[in-house]
């Protein structure tokens, strides 16, 4: 039976602002991942002492932990050591945003790992600045490698961000518990919320498949 | 501040939690390997009815969180009639889920076995069902051990949402000893710690015995 | 006996086998030679249904290789040693020999490895019976894919450029087992570049030329000024194969 007396037309307003704060929370976490990975990776490349190492070492925990754990570390665990006033959406930018920093960090060494060393000496050798060796070879070289694994990691991070529900951000996850406990339609509910995730999942995918084309055109245009 | 001398008289609260992370899984490797399997075979057969199927299967379970499907679960089950506690819903969800995950990995698996292989042992009469049993899937589980560890190791992390269906497993238990000693900091940074060590353990298993395995494959 | 009638074979829009006829009697050897690309791979695979059939038809002592019912016998006796060798690579040598015959042939798994030995102490590789293909030269490997295809006690050895991948010291040792087993009554039809091979041992030799047979004439008549060597596209062959 699936009456939909408890349904009212505000559930789709909630639905829409947990979406937005999904959205929002994915989107400015991925970006600084990104912007911090792209720094950690470097400052691992270029063999940093010590910091490189410790910032590695962070993010193989980060990596092979339960992002849930880390959201309770930064929402429950940081307030109770420095007196923080820590909002359940900052708790959840900053462990997602560090947890994608761990795994960007990764694949900005293993790109730029892949290329070819010879390429690198030469240039070098050309005396050529090391500022622009990366942004002329080092770069669009990698970003074609690291592409996919961009991709993969967005749609595995957009499902990440689920989780943030549970530290109470009222996210698409959230919304859909709340209305789940006030109507009682779990077959109703949670498939509509999986359907908006899974929809999600495949723009992203869809989205990435046509930069992955364009980055490995470049690349290939860039090596002729 | 960083104390964690006093924190011994919760450690048979964690073992516990510990303990009952195991138990989920185990069962769920178990659950997960045989529905991947099966998926998997469905992946590859000529049917176009089973491909089809078990495309959408792998689609779906891959691309929608885990705590979504959970909590379908844990509050849908009982509307079907299926009075099944906390445990036994996270296994079956986790087995449901990842069998997704083990499925894309053996299926590369088997597509990646050489064609020649798999032609002679047909050119000598064997069945289909020998094929598979004695050249394909030995084979393909083989070159997966690697990629399919870290399907599992990654299960295992999962299995911590399980603690939002109020399952008391290593990250609920640690979630109460957190409260309780008001020592949030400490509990989950040697939280983080301690499944960051277990993965890594299990990674290095993972390893050592991916390359046992495949020494003589010539794959490896 | 092997019947090829009229067999056409397409992949897509490409002819590759346009009506071959061919018939092998037991104990025959026969070469088939032909240049790259005129259809003797496909050919072979279509034998033992490898390949499926666009026309024709093939048959296999009474069995024919496009009934499902028939192909499983037709593959019992029809054994394929294999250009790329295509070991199994996570079996030891003497699994790798023994799989199909206990499958297969409901052998106990005694009687094939007794057979199994017996087979490899005849190509001198009994005491490399534990090892992983991996661990084997490739006249090794070759060795051991001949060994798993007698060990069927195939009435029919198939045989496509099974030295082709090896060197030429590798190559000596495989053909010096095939000569012996082509003298001792096995029915061999093995596609070759050796020519000089292909003459000593054959009985028979056929040309395929863009999927038709060109010839099929006995082995001296074939090398005969007169014979095969009269069609100018079988000259032109030989001569490239460094045979005058
Ligand atoms: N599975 C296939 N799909 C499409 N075309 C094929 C396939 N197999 C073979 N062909 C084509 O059929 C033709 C004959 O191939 P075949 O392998 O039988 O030649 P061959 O006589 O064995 O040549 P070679 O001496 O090079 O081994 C070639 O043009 C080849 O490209
Ligand atoms: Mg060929």
């Amino acid at each position: 039976m699936y009456g939909s007396d408890g349904f009212t037309i505000y559930d789709i307003q909630l639905w829409a602002e947990g979406l937005s704060v999904t959205l929002s929370i994915f989107l400015i976490s991925s970006f600084l991942g990104l912007l911090l990975g792209c720094i950690v990776g470097l400052v691992r490349y270029y063999r940093v002492p010590i910091i490189g190492k410790i910032l590695m070492m962070i993010s193989e925990f980060l990596k092979n932990s339960p992002v849930l754990v880390q959201l309770f570390l930064v929402y429950f665990g940081v307030p109770a050591l420095i007196a923080f006033d820590m909002t359940p959406n900052l708790a959840a930018i900053i462990t997602l945003t560090g947890n994608t920093t761990a795994f960007i960090a990764v694949i900005v060494i293993s790109s730029i790992e892949a290329i070819d060393f010879k390429q690198l000496e030469a240039a070098r050798s050309f005396a050529l600045s090391e500022r622009l060796i990366l942004s002329k070879i080092i770069f669009p070289q990698s970003l074609a490698i690291a592409m996919p694994l961009l991709v993969g990691l967005a749609i595995n991070q957009l499902q990440v961000t689920s989780l943030i529900s549970v530290i109470g951000v009222i996210d698409l996850t959230r919304v859909g518990d709340i209305i789940n406990q006030r109507t009682f339609e779990p077959f109703l509910v949670w498939p509509i919320i999986g359907a908006t995730y899974f929809i999600m999942a495949k723009s992203i995918e869809r989205i990435g498949a046509r930069l992955e084309r364009r980055f490995s055109a470049y690349h290939i245009s860039n090596q002729i | 501040m960083f104390d964690l001398s006093s924190m011994t008289e919760y450690v048979p609260a964690f073992v516990e939690g510990f303990i009952v992370t195991a138990q989920v899984s185990i069962v769920s490797i178990i659950g997960s390997f045989l529905i991947g399997v099966i998926v998997a075979l469905m992946r590859v057969s000529t049917n176009k009815a089973l491909q089809f199927i078990s495309l959408c299967y792998v689609d779906l379970f891959r691309n929608i969180p885990f705590i979504v499907l959970i909590f379908f679960s844990f509050y849908g089950l009982p509307e079907i009639g299926v009075y099944i506690d906390a445990f036994w819903t996270g296994c079956l969800t986790l087995s449901v889920a990842v069998g997704a995950y083990v499925a894309e990995t053996l299926r590369a698996g088997i597509i990646n076995i050489d064609k020649g292989i798999i032609e002679a042992s047909k050119s000598f009469g064997l069945s289909k069902f020998r094929i598979y049993q004695k050249v394909i899937m030995p084979i393909a589980l083989t070159t997966s051990v690697r990629p399919l560890g870290s399907v599992f190791i990654n299960l295992i992390l999962t299995t911590s949402i399980l603690s939002a269906i109020t399952l008391n497993e290593l990250t609920g238990a640690s979630k109460i000893i957190a409260s309780t000693t008001f020592r949030p900091f400490e509990v989950y940074v040697f939280l983080v710690i301690f499944y960051g060590i277990l993965t890594f353990i299990l990674s290095g298993i993972i390893a050592v015995w991916h390359r046992h395995l495949n020494k003589y494959n010539g794959v490896a | 006996m092997i019947e090829i009638q009229n067999l056409h074979k397409d992949f897509g829009d490409l002819k590759v086998l346009k009506g071959v006829d061919l018939s092998i009697k037991p104990g025959e050897v026969v070469s088939i030679l032909g240049g790259s690309g005129s259809g003797k791979s496909t050919m072979m695979r279509c034998i033992n249904g490898l390949e499926s059939i666009t026309k024709g038809k093939i048959i296999v002592d009474d069995f024919d290789v496009s009934k499902s019912n028939d192909l499983r016998e037709v593959r019992k006796r029809c054994s394929t040693v294999f250009q790329q060798f295509d070991l199994y690579p996570h079996l030891r040598v003497i699994d790798n020999i023994t799989l199909a015959p206990i499958a297969v042939l409901g052998q106990s798994k005694e009687e094939a490895n007794d057979k199994a030995m017996e087979l490899l102490n005849s190509v001198a590789l009994g005491d490399r019976a534990s090892a992983y293909p991996s661990q084997l030269s490739g006249g090794q490997k070759q060795r051991i894919g001949i060994c798993r295809a007698l060990a069927m006690n195939p009435s029919y050895l198939l045989l496509d450029e099974v030295t082709s991948s090896l060197d030429p010291e590798m190559t000596a040792e495989v053909l010096d087992i095939l000569k012996i087993l082509s003298k001792q009554g096995i029915t061999m039809i093995s596609v070759t570049h050796e020519i000089e091979f292909a003459r000593e041992i054959s009985d028979r030799i056929v040309f395929l030329d863009e999927g038709r047979i060109l010839k099929d004439l006995p082995k001296d008549d074939f090398f005969s000024e007169s014979g095969g060597k009269s069609d100018p596209r079988i000259a032109r062959f030989l001569s490239k194969m460094g045979n005058v």
